[in-house]
């Protein structure tokens, strides 16, 4: 089980510039903090235009910060919105390749599509075509990574040969993934053997569904590039104290308001109807009513599914259960809007790493940079 | 978190009458709806909106024409424009101003589903490649729009999202939320233009569409099940809502 952190980059009312300044150096902080601890990933989502719910809308620069600040956390550049309007698939691939570079092969891509029209509508995206333009972008990269002359004659864009430069560090190339939030695309990352970053918090049973159909899958794939990633990680939160109720009656309202915040989004199926968006985005989550297990550790004591807030013991009950649906790993967002004092969220990751990790890690376990593709030397080594 | 801003003693001008609750659900047979969401003027996204809601970013509206050939009430058009919104976490669509072509039709709209309307002159006209809409109310173009090309999309692409209309209700004034279930036959997306939009006839000159961002027509019968919630405008979903027995 690997666990990471993730960022949204949430930021509360009134804006300003300090506030902003004030969320954007508390994350760096726990980035810092999480290298330390031991954590394998951090990763910082793409997103645009969504007041108060994300302002993190250059997770390159971000991410960049975070290389040159940490020595061995891997850094998720995701997930990048694959469609031309808003990245060109040039772009991503020089910036991915150079943050690769800094990071002394560190870097994860992930790839998206967005989910609102608040997003695509500010870009004049025709929300029909995202899904062919992500599936362009996915098949595209590694080969702009990969060789010398590159061109393309495709939906979504053109190019005549060129090298794209500079190439990743990593060999053949950082790995890949798709975020998760709509059932069924899932499918998509196993057919072309990328990991699953799941964005939106399904519950136990619907994650079993959707990894054990990827993991079917996945073994069958025609890679879109160099090799075959089949991770699958989900996304959760965390707030983890000694005293459960604590840890629940300052846990629970940051969950509550990110997921406000989360549907006060303008989704693109209610704004416009199309076959290529079939669900209220992550909303659609939280908003369908389910039967919650009986055996689950979370909703015995009043908090949603699978929620990663308690205390230790809790939260290793808690991720047991997502390790045995076969989840392979973790990313927890750590605060809402800040509503949780910096140093309460850094305390908590402390706890965390100190009483729950360990717990999911075999002997000997030494923390060094998760997974390379050809493990390479960083420089200098 | 945004909230809405509206005076709501100016908004219970304009409120509807629901002496009882009733135990029957509405269909709406053999009906024709167009629908549009248009993007609006940021400057309204709060102040049109009661306290108990939230507004969508960017603000929004969606304008809704149901031409109705059955129904208790008989045959009716009913427009209506929509600002979107949240009550609580789910997505809905706030009544500001609602326009129907029959007296039968608008007294059973208000006394069962807290609609207010004004009677006017509404068409809707439906060619193979082209949907004209246009309302008159007091001999005012209040309305002009104009629907092209076509487009099949699969009935369960479309989204219809409840509705909540400020009325005087039993348990006192109320946002009463009204669901609406579809069962389409056909549906398809069309490029709209408005030629005509007057704000202040629909319930404010602040409603003022900036941008269409896509509009629908479909066909089939369409559902209200008998009110089962009601909100309190001036309190969030998550402690104002009241369930009606």
């Amino acid at each position: 089980m690997k666990f990471g952190i993730f960022f949204e980059l949430s930021t509360p009312r009134p804006f300003s510039r300090e506030v902003e300044w004030q969320v954007y150096h508390n994350a760096l902080e726990q980035c810092r903090l999480a290298d330390d601890l031991g954590f394998d990933h951090v990763w910082a989502v793409e997103h645009h235009f969504l007041e108060e719910y994300s302002h993190s809308s250059a997770p390159e620069v971000f991410l960049s910060a975070v290389a040159a600040q940490t020595h061995r956390i891997r850094i998720g550049h995701g997930a990048v919105v694959c469609v031309p309007e808003m990245n060109h698939p040039v772009r991503v691939a020089e910036r991915a390749a150079a943050l690769d570079i800094i990071s002394n092969g560190r870097l994860e891509v992930g790839t998206a599509r967005s989910s609102t029209w608040t997003e695509l509508g500010g870009f004049r995206v025709n929300p029909d075509d995202t899904k062919k333009t992500w599936d362009e972008f996915v098949r595209v990269l590694p080969k702009m990574w990969t060789q010398d002359e590159f061109s393309w004659q495709g939906k979504g864009f053109s190019m005549p040969s060129r090298n794209v430069l500079p190439k990743p560090y990593q060999d053949p190339h950082p790995p890949l993934w798709v975020t998760v939030t709509t059932p069924g695309t899932e499918l998509d990352a196993a057919d072309r053997g990328l990991g699953c970053l799941g964005v939106s918090a399904a519950g136990y049973e619907e994650q079993e569904r959707r990894t054990r159909e990827y993991h079917r899958r996945v073994q069958l794939c025609e890679p879109a590039g160099g090799f075959i990633n089949d991770q699958v990680h989900t996304m959760n939160f965390l707030y983890c104290h000694e005293d459960f109720r604590i840890a629940r009656e300052i846990g629970l309202p940051m969950v509550n308001a990110f997921n406000v915040a989360n549907t006060h989004l303008y989704w693109t199926r209610e704004a416009f109807p199309t076959r290529a968006y079939q669900t209220l985005g992550n909303a659609g989550a939280h908003m369908k009513p389910k039967k919650p297990p009986v055996d689950d550790p979370s909703v015995a004591k009043g908090l949603p599914e699978g929620v990663g807030i308690g205390d230790p013991e809790h939260l290793i009950a808690t991720i047991k259960k997502w390790e045995s649906v076969g989840v392979t790993g973790i990313n927890f967002l750590l605060n809402a809007m800040e509503m949780i004092p910096n140093q309460q969220v850094m305390d908590s990751m402390k706890m965390f790493a100190r009483e729950v990790m360990p717990k999911f890690q075999s002997p000997g376990h030494v923390s060094e940079a998760v997974f390379t593709p050809n493990r390479i030397s960083p420089a200098g080594q | 978190m945004l909230v809405g801003s509206a005076d709501i003693d100016e908004l219970k001008k304009n409120a509807g009458t629901i002496p009882q609750f009733t135990a029957d659900d509405i269909v709406f047979e053999d009906t024709t709806c167009f629908q549009l969401v248009a993007e609006m003027d940021n400057t309204a996204r709060e102040a049109l909106l009661p306290s108990a809601l939230h507004p969508t970013i960017p603000a929004s509206m969606v304008l809704q024409v149901f031409n109705v050939r059955t129904s208790v009430w008989g045959a009716f058009v009913l427009a209506l424009i929509r600002v979107s919104c949240r009550s609580g976490v789910r997505a809905r669509g706030f009544t500001l101003g609602a326009m129907v072509t029959t007296e039968k039709a608008q007294k059973g709209l208000e006394h069962v589903l807290g609609l207010s309307t004004r009677l006017a002159v509404i068409d809707m006209e439906e060619a193979y490649a082209e949907t004209r809409i246009s309302v008159l109310f007091s001999g005012a173009q209040v309305l002009e729009i104009q629907a092209l090309d076509p487009e099949p999309l699969s009935t369960s692409d479309l989204q219809f999202t409840g509705t909540l209309n400020l009325a005087n209700t039993p348990n006192g004034l109320r946002l009463v939320q009204v669901e609406c279930i579809p069962q389409l036959m056909r549906v398809e997306r069309l490029q709209s233009t408005f030629n005509s939009f007057q704000g202040e006839y629909w319930g404010s000159p602040l409603l003022r569409p900036t941008q269409v961002v896509t509009s629908t027509i479909s066909r089939g019968d369409f559902l209200l099940p008998a009110i089962r919630f009601v909100c309190k405008p001036d309190e969030l979903a998550f402690t104002g809502t009241e369930s009606v027995k």
